[in-house]
């Protein structure tokens, strides 16, 4: 039987990965480096992506969780590489990617029109934020404070 | 005669209820509720201080008992989205005419959503705005645009909050989601309109072709948001060819083959 709430145990959460989440995440490792592909694994009631990132200089190793609730609630996405203390880095190391809150007015994530990997070119965009931030002391984009 | 299937007896969803149930046409209502009624409802809702601590959707029985004994109550007392429960609600739904999602929260919107899409049954949704400034009422029939095409358009086109962004500057500290209460006027007001909308697809609930898909009525002036009070806004909403929540997929028709189809992906993007 159908049920949005669970992504591994549910029809609707199935169907979800099988169609959309996981052939973009094939369509993003395609040709790619082994070093910077997704690999995917079971956690919990949802999946865990491991990958890295190299926006300019540096290396960052990151993971994204996709909770049993995914896709209504956004995927969580930390750094595992040690950074510095900065604007929009979250407990554990968790990036700000979306705005805090449940309702649908308070939040940038979009479950009808976004992936995982759009989740990880957010993470992408963070990260080159965050090495000009190291740079310059500013943080180069404007849509939070 | 109608079987109406609604979720959610809260503040919102109790005069929905009552209002539509006033509707002799309503024979049957099944109603999915799984909260106990707390002192703090008290403010906001139909029922009286003496019922706190009793499941809401009893009182509710009771409330329409009172006013209908003729009507056919039936009772989910359990959370919508809770898988164990998944059976008993696709049989009822089997059943029902049209649906009325009275829930405050967006997984369960989602869900009821994906719940009436696979069964072809029309439904409604009211959503009361942070602070009673205005709300949402919305109507979603077979062929139309789902809850997930509606959400992402509104969220892209229609500014309803005039919070700042918040504060991340502060490492490691994450704030919390700012709602101000609604004042039961503010719930009565967006409530009536959304009984008014589901008495309409009630009166025909495969054929009712609204002119709009979502009716936004302001109840106050806010700077920077709603420039007055007591005006409607209506959205005809199409359905959005690319909409990752209602598209189209191929995907294996059995649950079977869904299960070793999922097991082979995720066995190769383990090791890749």
């Amino acid at each position: 039987m159908e049920s949005s709430s669970n992504l591994l145990d549910s029809e609707a959460g199935k169907r979800r990965l099988l169609s959309i989440e996981i052939p973009v995440i094939e369509r993003y490792n395609e040709g790619r480096d082994p070093a910077y592909r997704i690999r995917l694994t079971r956690q919990g009631g949802g999946l865990l992506l491991r990958y890295a990132l190299k926006p300019a200089h540096n290396r960052y190793d990151l993971e994204t969780r996709l909770i049993a609730s995914y896709p209504t609630v956004p995927p969580e996405t930390r750094v595992l590489t040690p950074l510095r203390h900065c604007p929009h880095l979250l407990e554990g190391q968790t990036l700000c990617l979306w705005r805090q809150g449940s309702t649908r007015a308070s939040s940038r994530w979009d479950p009808s029109r976004y992936t995982c990997v759009f989740a990880i070119q957010a993470a992408w965009r963070w990260l080159a934020c965050y090495e000009i931030w190291h740079e310059t002391g500013d943080w180069p984009l404007p849509e939070a404070k | 005669m109608a079987h109406l299937f609604q979720v959610g007896a809260g503040s919102g969803g109790m005069p929905v209820l009552d209002l539509l149930c006033r509707d002799e046409r309503i024979h049957r209502v099944t109603l999915v509720e799984p909260d106990i009624y707390k002192p703090h409802n008290v403010e906001r809702h139909l029922f009286a201080l003496r019922d706190v601590g009793q499941p809401k959707a009893e009182l509710a029985r009771q409330w329409l008992r009172q006013r209908r004994p003729d009507l056919d109550v039936q009772l989910l007392l359990c959370d919508l989205t809770d898988p164990l429960h998944q059976g008993a609600i696709h049989e009822v739904l089997e059943e029902a005419d049209l649906g009325v999602c009275a829930a405050d929260n967006e997984e369960a919107k989602y869900h009821f959503d994906a719940l009436m899409r696979r069964h072809g049954k029309p439904w409604t949704l009211g959503e009361v705005l942070s602070g009673g400034i205005g709300g949402f009422v919305h109507c979603f029939v077979r062929g139309g645009p789902c809850y997930g095409c509606v959400a992402s358009y509104l969220q892209r086109t229609v500014r309803v909050d005039d919070a700042p962004p918040p504060d991340y500057s502060a490492p490691g500290h994450t704030q919390a989601e700012l709602t101000i209460p609604a004042s039961k006027a503010s719930i009565a007001a967006i409530a009536s309109l959304h009984a008014l909308m589901t008495l309409e697809l009630l009166a025909d609930p495969t054929g009712y072709r609204p002119d709009f898909t979502t009716l936004l009525w302001t109840l106050r002036r806010v700077e920077g948001v709603f420039d007055e009070a007591f005006h409607p806004y209506r959205f005809r909403i199409a359905r959005a060819g690319d909409c990752l929540t209602c598209m189209a997929r191929p995907t294996p028709a059995s649950l079977e083959d869904l299960d070793v189809a999922l097991d082979e992906a995720l066995a190769r993007l383990a090791d890749v």
